[in-house]
């Protein structure tokens, strides 16, 4: 049995599998043995989830289709701001707390604003005209939501009623139940036909489109998986503010963080997004704590210097550590 | 009056537009030769906005005086910048780990910034800072027609030396084909450390023509890379020339945006443009058929 066990482990193509249950396992206990309300281990933990889960969607836009989404925050926030308005205008009567319904309406927002400019922009815009292009969408978006004071209340932004507030267990749950689903997504993705198809694109547009691939389709729901992923995650966050407003949930932070995660875990790779999420998080609470002011100074040398000594992510470092000793 | 009014606003958008266009050629300069978009530029135009904010009241120099220290020290720190943090990157297949240095690059300085010199807003305020000259009504204030003879004045020194010197064609060069300029025995290292050099001279200088005319803080630096960002491909992305006709039609659109629409809005207008041009015109309004990228 053991051996059987220790056989399927050795085997590469099982061995993501088995770290993520792993992991969900370990992480699945830990509440159990902290003070889940007080502890600041929880909180790191529902950060890290919910990096990991817009990570993710950023890897797969990025690392797997190659092309470069700079309008995630964007996404984010229109999850963050779907939660609230359909609880405020109470819409869809049911729940609202943690209610799945609403969670996966405010992860279909941006999944239809990413068709609704993505067909636009990846058809006519390639490589850094695509980075740009989204950047532009993402500024108008937070213009728009700043202006239309009628239904966002502008920079004061939105209250929901924060007397639902129990207990951070859900928080914790949900985090890790929306960081595996998100994993097992791009997972999933990468290993179909679909993936085969956007790391053709990847690697060359013009021969893959030579090839029958049908470019614009492909992209496009790379870009859609890619906002359903971030709109969730502002959903889960939305929800844990109680207070959504533009400089909160639409801040640029929530377009660089996963980005950096992503890079230097190792783009293009299931685990890496994650190692990243760990790693940074982990480096901007440590300096929340310790050194408030400075800490993003260190995080902007951190950056400079990772992409400077390792510039494959950690990931790239353990192949680069394998074939040196070949 | 509506008539002076208008003109007054089309007057503005031209003189502040001078500043997104400075700001724009170093980003042309760097993008021809890396084939990155440098965004930490804005964030180095607020850094020397700070640097000629420190030497007017610590030392008592004058901001326009100061150029003759800024220019210098920012040219040597720009190329300092290429060999110590982007040389590797820069020869790496993957443009987006010399992209990714600049965002940290960017971050690093805007924090770096915030602790020195907190989030408040600072103003460089001269005895001319009020100066303002009224020909048939129009308003324009000294400082503002300054910028524009300094920004006219660094565009055609860029100009020129692009065009008559042997580093200046080296780079231009560059910018249309590195192999083949490697090829012919051009040192990349050393093109790139001129256009960074370069580039990062013409922040200084748009970051002291903005310290006299614009109150600043650390954060407005990455909105003004995204403007110059924005003035860049209005004038076609990798191209000089044009980089600086598109800040100036930026502040424009800026300006009479926001006068007949309104502040906020004026933003998402520019953003429109910009969209619109990267889908229909990708090589810019003023730009031929070049494609470059």
């Amino acid at each position: 049995m053991i051996d059987k066990i220790y056989s399927y482990i050795k085997d590469k193509r099982h061995t993501n599998i088995f770290f993520t249950v792993l992991g969900a396992l370990i992480f699945a206990i830990i509440p159990l043995f902290t003070d889940v309300e007080a502890s600041y281990l929880i909180y790191f933990l529902f950060l890290t989830f919910i990096h990991i889960v817009i990570a993710q969607g950023w890897n797969l836009i990025a690392g797997y289709a190659g092309q470069i989404s700079l309008g995630q925050n964007a996404f984010f926030g229109l999850g963050a701001y779907t939660t609230a308005l359909i609880w405020l205008h109470d819409i869809t009567k049911t729940g609202y707390y943690f209610d799945p319904v609403v969670m996966i309406l405010s992860g279909l927002a941006p999944v239809v604003l990413a068709i609704i400019i993505g067909i636009p922009l990846l058809s006519r815009l390639r490589g850094d005209y695509f980075a740009f292009g989204t950047l532009g969408i993402g500024q108008i978006i937070i213009v728009v939501f700043l202006k239309a004071r009628a239904i966002t209340g502008g920079a004061d932004g939105l209250h929901i009623p924060s007397t639902v507030y129990e207990s951070m267990m859900p928080y914790y749950y949900t985090g890790l139940l929306l960081a595996l689903f998100a994993i097992a997504v791009v997972y999933f993705i990468t290993r179909s036909r679909i993936g085969f198809a956007l790391r053709a694109i990847r690697e060359d547009e013009m021969s893959a489109a030579s090839h029958g691939v049908f470019i614009l389709k492909y992209k496009v729901l790379a870009f859609a998986v890619g906002a359903f992923l971030a709109g969730i995650a502002g959903s889960l966050y939305a929800y844990y503010l109680f207070h959504i407003n533009p400089d909160s949930v639409l801040n640029m932070n929530w377009l660089f963080y996963p980005i950096l995660m992503c890079v230097l875990g190792g783009t293009g790779t299931i685990m890496g997004p994650v190692i990243g999420a760990f790693f940074m998080t982990a480096i901007f609470s440590f300096g929340d704590v310790y050194f408030a002011q400075t800490h993003p100074i260190v995080s902007g040398v951190l950056i400079i210097l990772v992409m400077k000594f390792m510039p494959t992510g950690i990931i790239g470092l353990k192949d680069r550590i394998l074939s040196r000793g070949k | 009056m509506n008539l002076i009014l208008t003109l007054r606003v089309l007057v503005n958008g031209v003189l502040f537009g001078t500043t997104y266009g400075i700001a724009a050629v170093g980003l042309s300069l760097i993008f021809g030769t890396m084939r990155i978009i440098f965004f930490a530029q804005g964030t180095f135009i607020i850094f020397f906005a700070y640097i000629s904010y420190w030497l007017l009241t610590l030392l008592g120099i004058d901001p326009y005086l100061s150029l003759i220290i800024v220019i210098p020290a920012s040219m040597l720190l720009g190329s300092a910048l290429y060999y110590g943090i982007f040389k590797e990157a820069a020869a790496n297949e993957d443009k987006n780990i010399s992209l990714l240095l600049a965002i940290g690059l960017m971050y690093l300085m805007e924090n770096f910034m915030l602790v020195v010199w907190t989030p408040d807003p600072r103003s460089v305020v001269t005895s001319y800072t009020t100066l303002v000259f009224r020909p048939f009504g129009i308003v324009i204030p000294f400082t503002r027609l300054t910028t524009l003879f300094i920004a006219v004045l660094t565009a055609a020194g860029v100009f020129i030396f692009l065009k008559k010197t042997l580093i200046g064609t080296a780079v231009r060069a560059a910018s249309e084909d590195v192999v083949s300029t490697t090829l012919m025995g051009i040192n990349p290292n050393w093109v790139n450390a001129v256009a960074f050099a370069i580039g990062i001279g013409l922040a200084g200088v748009a970051g002291v023509a903005l310290a006299t005319i614009y109150p600043f803080d650390p954060s407005y630096g990455f909105i003004f890379a995204i403007k110059a960002l924005i003035a860049l491909a209005l004038g076609g992305i990798g191209n000089v020339y044009g980089a600086l006709l598109g800040g100036i039609l930026l502040g424009l659109i800026e300006s009479l945006g926001s006068f007949y629409v309104g502040g906020g809005w004026a933003d998402a207008i520019s953003y429109g443009v910009f969209l619109l041009v990267l889908i229909f015109r990708p090589q810019g309004l003023f730009g031929g058929s070049i494609k470059k990228a």
